[in-house]
């Protein structure tokens, strides 16, 4: 095996064990408080309203799928999911999610199945919609679906491309009294999402979401895996450009 | 899901995950033929899919509500594009159906986007604070410096908007796809831990 895949592999070996380390912590209720991120707030706030209201709450899982490179993205969206679902399902409704890919149109219907049964199982199927694969046709579904239904509370959290500009524009101009939170991990799509989305959920945020709604041990236990990564991560990378001006490296 | 269907749909997804890993570092085959297989059931779930589509758009048509006339287009639409490419997506008759009606339509619809950002850009550029001051100052720099009139007010505005592009804003591009790497092994490593189950039962 070539040295930088073996590096690689420790290197998640690593991170797995920092994980159950973490997450071991939480169990236990060691863990340190997690700051807080005005975004989640906002979450809490637009879902109690809608289910005082009996309006939609739509959730957009964005037009990523899980056998690709979106795969985290996407599921970042489904632990949101199960957040909503859980609350919403108490009282007796559910939201409305919307998703580009068939096969996470499956996973959003067995996340509504499992928080609504044994009541009612019905909720699953009708809505969790498929509305498009091409993210023009996605992005012109969810905005015709922003327009008919009286929407309390929206969600965007999954990989959007330059199409999230159209949806995130659409339901400031048309709904201005709603808060939008919107969650993307691309770069290119962040501006878009500060320009739309007052509190937004930004890039590695994206993947706190059941740390800090569902506050799940191993969530926890990942985030903080992931901070120690990136402080350790930081100190090579500064260690690095202090040799490279001292013209110790190449 | 039963506790014996739970067990199983959890064995056979961390078996498979860790083959598929495992791969990458050891070079079998076995992972190009069960990413085939993933390819073929992803394939199928188009079907549900579909009926799904058509469930709702039916049950709007049917309950009249708002909007049900654009539910007909759409039924319409589905139906038409069924028949003419019945042959295959590379038959005339479906290439057709792409190449003059599905791309200009996107284009015209993308081409939104234009206008959209002038509104989302004005909201976002008012000065509310220091960090929205910066924000504006920088967004002046880089679009003076890509127009001739920002070379005419000063010759080295381009290279200042260069330098803006190439060190702070790649500096914080890279900050935060580092972020998002860490936090996408972490999810990867979640689902093998058995720890997310984004298949079943959703624990952790």
């Amino acid at each position: 095996m070539e040295q930088t895949r073996l590096a690689g592999l420790l290197l998640l070996l690593s991170f797995a064990v920092l994980i159950l380390f973490f997450s071991n912590r939480a169990k236990q209720k060691r863990a340190p408080m997690l700051r807080p991120i005005a975004a989640f707030q906002t979450l809490k706030m637009l879902l109690a309203r809608a289910v005082e209201t009996g309006r939609t709450f739509h959730l957009s899982l964005g037009t990523g799928g899980i056998t690709n490179r979106t795969t985290a993205d996407t599921l970042a969206g489904l632990t949101m999911l199960d957040y909503v679902a859980d609350q919403t399902a108490g009282a007796g409704v559910s939201p409305l999610v919307t998703t580009a890919d068939p096969t996470v149109m499956l996973l959003a219907q067995g996340r509504l199945r499992q928080a609504h049964r044994p009541d009612n199982a019905g909720p699953a199927y009708t809505d969790a919609r498929w509305l498009a694969t091409e993210p023009a046709a996605y992005a012109a579904g969810v905005m015709g679906i922003m327009g008919a239904e009286e929407v309390e509370g929206n969600v965007m959290l999954g990989y959007f491309g330059d199409e999230y500009l159209l949806m995130g524009e659409f339901a400031n101009l048309h709904k201005p009294g709603i808060a939008t939170v919107a969650g993307a991990s691309d770069p290119n799509v962040l501006p878009y999402v500060y320009a739309t989305s007052p509190q937004g959920i930004w890039g590695e945020e994206m993947f706190a979401v059941g740390a800090y709604l569902s506050e799940k041990p191993t969530h926890i236990g990942s985030l903080l895996a992931q901070d120690t990564a990136r402080w350790i991560l930081g100190f090579f990378i500064l260690i690095g450009v202090v040799f490279r001006l001292l013209g110790i490296l190449g | 899901m039963t506790k014996v269907g739970r067990a199983l749909t959890t064995t056979v997804a961390i078996s498979v995950g860790v083959l598929v890993l495992l791969d990458l570092f050891l070079e079998t085959p076995i992972s190009f033929f069960l990413v085939l297989w993933a390819s073929i059931v992803v394939a199928f779930a188009l079907l549900p899919g579909l009926i799904n589509l058509l469930r709702t758009h039916l049950e709007k048509i049917r309950s009249r509500q708002k909007g049900w006339l654009y539910s007909i287009v759409l039924i319409i639409s589905f139906a038409l594009t069924l028949v003419i490419g019945w042959s295959g997506p590379d038959s005339a008759g479906g290439r057709s159906v792409f190449e003059y009606v599905l791309y200009p339509l996107e284009s015209t619809f993308f081409a939104l986007l234009a206008f959209f950002m002038a509104t989302a850009a004005y909201r976002a550029f008012r000065i509310k604070d220091f960090e929205t001051f910066l924000m504006v100052a920088f967004a002046i720099i880089v679009l003076l410096g890509q127009v001739p009139a920002g070379f005419q007010l000063w010759p080295d505005l381009p290279l200042v908007k260069e330098w803006v592009l190439r060190v702070p804003a790649l500096a914080g591009a890279r900050g935060i796809l580092l972020g998002v790497a860490l936090g996408t092994i972490a999810t990867g490593l979640r689902v093998l831990l058995g720890a997310d189950r984004p298949y079943g039962d959703a624990e952790g």
